[in-house]
């Protein structure tokens, strides 16, 4: 008997793992392009940094609710260090990049750790946070600068300190200081402020808004707005316009005069005045240029300066954990299989409908009614088509959302091997079911971690073969008709078919006899036998066998398939081909013998009147020429073994089914209709049967199997394919390469 | 050791016939008992297993018991019912050729297998005895391909068979 559980905790955790699981991808998808923008030169963004602290931050607040001890340690340390990174109080070396990669794995970990699947990495944890106070202890405080203009203490007091630090940037890369002063009538703060912004941003940054207290009317407010600008004080007046706002210089201070101390550095602003920005955006400003950097200025001639609104980074951090920020409701993928049920129960009832309506319509005496009932079936066969594709969207969603992590990976692993590996990612908008997304993440994993381990050779090599010290890796999906199509390219020594084959005998896995009949291509297929290449991975040899016959498996699970296509030298690359959608299929209908049957579309070419005086029998199989090109034929009533119908049918069709470049004919009795159908999967029970991805109900009642194409083509091409002698030259190569 | 046998508590048992011979199931286990519909035949599937049915939107995978457990064949007729089991999320339904009744027995009614002599049979629970009637108690689990082999091997943790138990 299942334990009996409380159901709201449970729910709590699941939206907590979910929840926290998209800060941590979030954070490293965010690093990644922190990385970017600091190998291109330009400095980290402040923006990406803010994004980045604000997850953290987050994190922290969600792992204190649930007693995640080392997720809130970390995430509370990490955000110290991002807090610095942010104010500029540190520089982003590559070392402290590093340290944020090793957090986002970490993490990672973490997260599973909390789910027991696996152990929690303390000694790791302990390793990076005392690296990480090893780098906040460099941090370099430095104040002196601001102090040497004529700001008063009291302005330089309430300043949060990413203003300040935005004000230490901005002084630091040469601009000039202005300060503002204006009255606002307080009926009209709001739209005044906000032109006034608009008037400042082509021509300057502003840091900071804040009241004078001078004045004394009650009816309006005294502001004093510090703007920083490369501009002079004139063409800052012409950009205002207005005689109402007084703009004059900061200037540096009198060095003969006394030194005014430091400034205290306030975390939170003291003062909760009338000033509420309508404008409550953060400020992306131009990148800061640290101290102990080279002055970045010259990159950027124009002073980048689009938003002027301050938020003060202290309240940022106090409003995250409160407010939920996006439109999106996360749904448990079952939920949306239990209404894709539900909507293939009412297609049962449209079919019922249809079949009443017409019944009435045959009658004359019910023969209006019947109409009317007719017309009723339409608009709601039309409404539950909506439903279907509005469901099926709702599953869908980006391959990018694997593709980012796959982007830590091949850091990791080039790291690791001390390799250099530029990833190049094209087509990560492609939309693809959610569930194959949750399926496709390890095979592609083992793909990649493959192209880095043994296709892409170690700098020395690569010189010596003339090729660039920076290997390729290149992932690129697109949508192709029904299909997703990926591809993992590298640009790598390739596989050396001889030294392939030369392996697959040594270790049984092929005969000598067969290994004579294989052609150049075959060969490198058999890195997808199973067994292959299991073990002595680090050889010289270029075979890549970690797991690829679980790739491929995986992938035909998915009703996919995958194509290996390496040339020595030049790289490789492999294919993976995958439905868009396992929830709803197109298919044709048809029966062999008395059964029906369903081929989806997504794996058909076509079907035509199949003519049995074509078939020729080459090898002890059926082949024809289709169309000018030879294809393999099966007999669907003999591979099914199916109980003649009682009338034999006259003519038979022949239903051309394809799934990548392999294409094979199958012969069948009737072909009945197209139609879209709700799959179901076939239980474990029938988990020993290969052929069928799965099985519909068809509205009569009756049940009908829909066949898994990639599958039946594997199952009747691959044996023959390992028998056509193609290169015979190969068998006399063994044991080169290796 | 079976809960069944050892806490002393009676339990309902599903009573139905094969080859005119008497069988019961733990009721618990049956989640419906529902008319045989139109079953499609699965190709290249396990000899006992008929095909798959559809019962209300969901994919019955039917076996036919007789088959499963070697007893003589019969032709599907009106008394003929499909019983439903849930098993990790798949539904999984064994033919039958009438169900009976549902029967209360106490431990002391219900012998080990082993009193059946021949070949252990992993589905094997026990025998119960009805005054002069015999029923044959099983466990319709390790009938189920795929699930065999788990049920065998970890023999005592899972089902534990009386008279059988783990080699």
């Amino acid at each position: 008997m299942a334990e009996r559980r409380d159901d709201a905790p449970d729910k709590a955790r699941e939206e907590f793992f979910s929840e926290a699981s998209e800060l941590v991808d979030g954070f490293g998808r965010h690093l990644l392009a922190l990385e970017e923008s600091v190998e291109s030169g330009h400095g980290p963004d402040p923006e990406t940094l803010n994004d980045i602290f604000r997850g953290v931050h987050t994190l922290k607040g969600l792992s204190g609710l649930f007693g995640a001890a080392t997720l809130s340690g970390l995430s509370h340390e990490l955000e110290n260090l991002l807090d610095d990174l942010r104010l500029g109080r540190i520089p982003l070396s590559t070392a402290v990049l590093d340290l944020l990669f090793d957090a986002v794995e970490l993490y990672g970990r973490i997260l599973s750790a909390l789910k027991g699947e696996q152990a929690e990495p303390r000694e790791e944890v302990l390793t990076l946070l005392a690296s990480l106070a090893a780098v906040s202890n460099e941090r370099s405080g430095n104040v002196a600068f601001i102090a040497e203009y004529e700001l008063a203490p009291e302005t330089l007091g309430v300043l949060t300190e990413y203003e300040e630090h935005r004000l230490r940037s901005n002084l630091q890369a040469g601009l000039a200081l202005y300060r503002l002063k204006a009255k606002f009538p307080l009926a009209t703060i709001d739209s005044a402020l906000e032109e006034l912004k608009l008037r400042v941003r082509p021509v300057g940054e502003i840091i900071t808004y804040l009241p004078t207290g001078d004045g004394g009317d009650l009816d309006a407010i005294d502001l004093e707005i510090l703007v920083a600008s490369r501009s002079a004080a004139a063409e800052l007046r012409q950009a205002v316009d207005s005689d109402a706002v007084l703009v004059e210089e900061v200037k540096k201070r009198d060095l003969s005069q006394a030194r005014t101390p430091p400034a205290p550095r306030v975390s939170e602003r003291t003062d909760d005045s009338a000033i509420d920005l309508p404008d409550g955006r953060e400020t992306p400003s131009p990148p800061a240029a640290d101290e102990d950097e080279p002055p970045h200025v010259s990159m950027h001639p124009a002073p980048q300066v689009h938003e002027a609104a301050v938020m003060p980074a202290a309240a940022a951090g106090r409003d995250i954990s409160l407010r939920s920020v996006t439109q999106t409701v996360r749904v448990d993928i079952r939920k949306l299989d239990r209404l894709m049920n539900a909507l293939g129960e009412l297609s049962l009832v449209r079919g019922a409908l249809l079949r009443y309506a017409e019944k009435l319509r045959s009658e004359p005496a019910t023969r209006r009614l019947g109409m009317d009932l007719l017309g009723v079936h339409r608009a709601f066969e039309r409404q539950l088509a909506q439903m279907q594709s509005g469901i099926l969207e709702v599953r869908m969603v980006p391959l990018g959302q694997v593709f980012d992590k796959l982007a830590r990976i091949v850091r990791q692993v080039s790291r690791e091997q001390n390799k250099s590996v530029h990833f190049v990612v094209t087509g990560g908008e492609t939309e693809i079911d959610k569930l194959i997304v949750e399926e496709l993440s390890d095979p592609l994993l083992h793909m990649i971690r493959n192209a880095i381990d043994h296709g892409i050779e170690p700098i020395p090599e690569r010189a010596a073969a003339g090729k660039p010290d920076t290997g390729t890796v290149a992932l690129n999906a697109y949508q192709q008709g029904n299909h997703v199509v990926i591809e993992v390219e590298d640009d790598g020594r390739g596989i050396d078919p001889h030294a392939v084959l030369h392996k697959a005998v040594t270790m049984g896995l092929v005969s000598m006899e067969d290994a004579k009949s294989f052609s150049l291509e075959e060969a490198v297929s058999l890195v997808f036998m199973q067994g292959f290449s299991t073990r002595d991975t680090a050889t010289a040899m270029s075979g890549r066998g970690i797991g690829m016959d679980i790739v491929k498996t995986r992938i035909a699970k998915l009703g996919g398939l995958v194509d290996i296509v390496s040339e020595v030298q030049i790289g490789t690359k492999i294919t993976l081909t995958l439905p868009v959608t396992l929830a709803i299929v197109g298919v044709l209908t048809f029966v062999v013998e008395a059964t029906v049957y369903c081929m989806p579309l997504s794996s058909m070419e076509e079907a035509v009147v199949f003519d049995a005086a074509l078939v020729r029998e080459v090898d002890g199989r059926e082949v024809m020429t289709h169309r000018g090109v030879t294809l393999p034929v099966v007999r669907l009533a003999r591979l099914f073994s199916e109980p003649p119908a009682p009338q034999r049918a006259t003519k038979q069709f022949l239903i051309v089914a394809r799934v990548g470049t392999r294409r094979l004919g199958m012969v069948v009795d009737r072909l009945i209709e197209q139609q879209d159908v709700v799959i179901k999967a076939l239980g474990r029970t029938l988990g020993h049967v290969r052929g069928f991805a799965g099985a519909t109900d068809l509205g009569d009642q009756r049940v009908a199997l829909i066949l898994d194409v990639p599958s039946l083509i594997e199952e009747c091409l691959t044996a023959a394919e390992g028998r056509r002698a193609n290169d015979a030259s190969l068998a006399f190569r063994f044991g080169e390469g290796s | 050791m079976s809960a069944l046998i050892h806490d002393g508590e009676r339990s309902d048992h599903l009573v139905f016939a094969l080859a005119g011979e008497l069988y019961a199931v733990a009721l618990e286990s049956i989640h419906e008992i529902v008319k045989v519909g139109p079953i499609t035949r699965v190709p290249r599937a396990r000899a006992d297993i008929l095909g798959v049915m559809g019962v209300r939107g969901r994919l019955v995978t039917v076996l036919d018991l007789r088959r499963s457990i070697q007893v003589q064949d019969a032709p599907i007729d009106a008394r003929s019912r499909v019983l439903l089991l849930q098993v990790d999320e798949e539904d999984v339904g064994f033919l039958v050729e009438e169900v009976r009744e549902v029967e209360r027995f106490t431990p002391s009614q219900i012998e080990p297998a082993s009193v059946l002599g021949g070949i252990e049979r992993p589905y094997l629970r026990g025998v119960a005895r009805r005054g002069p009637e015999m029923l044959v108690l099983i466990d319709l689990l390790p009938i189920l391909p795929g699930r065999e082999g788990s049920a065998l091997n970890v023999g005592g943790q899972g089902h534990s068979y009386p008279g059988g138990g783990a080699p």
